[in-house]
């Protein structure tokens, strides 16, 4: 069980407030994620909710229990960090072993976790290693191993995968969606990176100087951004934002639509611009346009076998379905 | 090979200077060592300038063997070098992980607990020998004599009294006696040297890493086991470099043997060596290569000691 509410939780730093007053619900067996850009106060959050840092007011309640006031090794939650905080003059094993020890579990109890954790992370052949001697991957992994033996009510991940090349961060970012639907833990994941929101979360919540922006699954975030904020900051490539006179013409004072929902032509549509650079990825171009009024650059997406170049005039007609409406606060308009 | 012969040449000033740097003191001393030399002799004026028809063989180390100070230098060097490493190590960590903690007046704290180590060893002695351990004049004395002027008083005041009139009359301890002076020794070299420890330990310590404790907090773990599990290990390193260095320098104390009791119950090998050098010069160098031998066997474990921590 992991049922996480926070209820109206404000957290300070000397006179600043980081964290205004602050309603978010977590139900059992969710993968939430936490984004945003650095310094939003994400991490602030996972930490409160951990309890390595105290609120300032409000509560935390884990399954109905007030927690606000109990030890962070007494909330029954783990917590996976950046720099995967491993014990380095611990062999593999001892680290894995560490919080069973410090709960005093039994001997055979603690081989047998042991043993499991290592068997389902493809640890089993260096859990005499020390931490020094794994690659990046490896070490996150007993992070993951040493957080998964406490049986915990819900996972915690600081940015877990920031500190992985590419082609392993995608890699972990399977296994770790994997290892959520087996289980079916509670998890909360923070990070900054959108797609890995995009693709790991079945609840996003998109926060910014502290505050909420909006919380839903993936797709409700993509097809109904409740502001201009959110609509820039989920999507990739980001989506086309337009002021003024076309803006207008929709009855709204911003208008964006996503690089994918406007169709390309080399000879006629409703908007003119110069292509600037044209990046091909093969199975996709994105080109980035200039000359159009309200927006510099454009970008949009089309197939991978376009050819236009730099310098090249080009035509954009948006799908007028897919156009996303904003007042002059930035709230989205329907 | 020909493109090695120019390096080699190159480097080949630097390496013989070192090597006369060291080699011609430790040929002297050995050959010191197995000759009649003393610097004054009325009796036999030929054994004052060396010369090897003075050749004494084995003579000097035998005499310095059985000569009744010898053992007692050594067990007496060891007492006080490994007193003053547990000392200074566990002092050292307590006070570093004391003060690693942020609290107002950290800055001045901090600096006030190095200086200590700024003052010179001649003086440290004098300072607390005189003014601190002293029965009579030092803080030591006025401490004691203010006990026993206390519980005087205690013993006429009603209803207790009689349990005060129990007491005995303290007595102040000397320690430029034959049996303590070691202590006095040890004392102030901890003083001044634990500075030293907290300096390195408190560098060490800001360099651990707090993700690593807040994982350790999530884990379970409490005060005590995140300092033994995580603090400790941390740890293993500047503490084998402070015992290295430290040993190195304690094994030749001098000046704090030397004001405290003139060697009286308490020499180590330099001392030995230095009332030696009075006037047998013979002698003196025997006993050095003694103290070179001692040294190196030290240097062996304590190197063996730091390599395993380095090795880790």
């Amino acid at each position: 069980m992991g049922r996480i509410v926070l209820d109206k939780v404000t957290k300070n730093f000397g006179d600043t407030q980081v964290i205004p007053p602050l309603d978010l619900t977590i139900e059992d067996g969710e993968f939430a994620v936490f984004v945003g850009p650095s310094g939003c106060g994400k991490s602030t959050l996972l930490r409160l909710i951990a309890g390595l840092e105290d609120c300032t007011s409000g509560r935390v309640m884990i399954d109905g229990e007030d927690v606000t006031e109990v030890s962070p090794s007494k909330r029954g939650l783990a917590m996976v960090f950046q720099t995967y905080a491993l014990y380095p003059h611990m062999t593999v094993r001892k680290n894995i072993a560490f919080p069973m020890r410090m709960a005093g579990m039994s001997e055979e109890e603690q081989n047998t976790r042991i043993a499991a954790a290592a068997e389902s992370l493809n640890l089993t052949d260096y859990l005499d290693r020390k931490p020094g001697q794994l690659s990046g991957g490896q070490r996150q992994r007993v992070a993951i191993g040493r957080a998964i033996v406490r049986d915990p009510s819900a996972f915690l991940f600081d940015e877990p995968l920031s500190n992985l090349d590419a082609a392993l961060r995608v890699g972990m970012r399977l296994e770790i969606t994997e290892m959520h639907a087996r289980m079916n833990t509670t998890m909360i994941y923070v990070t900054h990176d959108q797609v890995e929101a995009m693709t790991m979360a079945n609840k996003i919540v998109v926060l910014q100087a502290g505050v909420i922006e909006q919380v839903g699954s993936p797709l409700d975030l993509y097809h109904r951004p409740c502001n201009k904020f959110v609509a820039g900051f989920i999507g990739s490539p980001k989506m086309n934002l337009i002021e003024g006179a076309e803006a207008a013409k929709h009855g709204a004072t911003t208008i964006g639509i996503r690089p994918e929902h406007v169709e390309v032509s080399a000879t006629d549509g409703l908007w003119q611009g110069t292509v600037g650079v044209a990046e091909h990825l093969g199975s996709d171009t994105f080109i980035h346009i200039h000359g159009i009024d309200g927006c510099d650059p454009m970008t949009v997406r089309t197939g991978g076998n376009v050819s236009f170049k730099h310098g090249d005039t080009i035509y954009l007609t948006p799908d007028a379905t897919q156009i996303h409406k904003f007042d002059a606060a930035g709230l989205r308009i329907d | 090979m020909s493109n090695r012969t120019l390096p080699r040449l190159l480097q080949s000033p630097a390496v013989i200077l070192l090597l006369i740097w060291m080699l011609i003191p430790l040929s002297m001393t050995l050959y010191f060592s197995f000759i009649r030399y003393v610097l004054n002799s009325l009796r036999r004026p030929e054994w004052t300038s060396p010369s090897f028809s003075n050749w004494r063989g084995f003579g000097n180390y035998e005499f310095v063997l059985n000569s009744k100070d010898f053992l007692f230098a050594i067990q007496n060097s060891l007492l006080i070098v490994c007193s003053i490493l547990f000392l200074t190590v566990i002092l050292g960590v307590l006070i570093a992980v004391l003060i690693n903690k942020t609290f107002p007046g950290q800055g001045i704290v901090r600096v006030l607990l190095i200086s200590p180590f700024f003052v010179m060893p001649a003086v440290n002695a004098v300072l607390w020998i005189n003014m601190i351990l002293d029965p009579v004049l030092g803080l030591q004395g006025i401490a004691v004599g203010g006990l026993n002027d206390l519980v005087a008083g205690l013993r006429d005041a009603p209803v207790v009294g009689w349990f005060f009139s129990l007491w005995p009359e303290f007595n102040p301890i000397s320690f430029r006696a034959t049996q303590t002076s070691a202590y006095a020794v040890i004392i102030m070299v901890t003083w001044q040297w634990t500075p030293f420890a907290v300096l390195i330990f408190m560098t060490s310590l800001q360099s651990e890493d707090q993700q690593q404790k807040e994982a350790a907090i999530l884990d379970g773990a409490s005060a005590w086991s995140q300092f033994r599990f995580l603090t400790l290990p941390h740890l293993g390193r500047p503490i084998a470099i402070v015992v290295m260095i430290q040993a190195i320098f304690h094994l030749s104390l001098y000046a704090e043997i030397e004001i405290v009791s003139r060697g009286n119950g308490n020499k180590n090998l330099p001392y030995l060596i230095g009332e030696f050098a009075n006037n047998n010069i013979g002698a003196a160098s025997a006993t050095g290569i003694f103290a070179v031998i001692l040294a190196n066997i030290v240097a062996i474990f304590l190197l063996r000691m730091v390599g395993k921590t380095l090795m880790e």
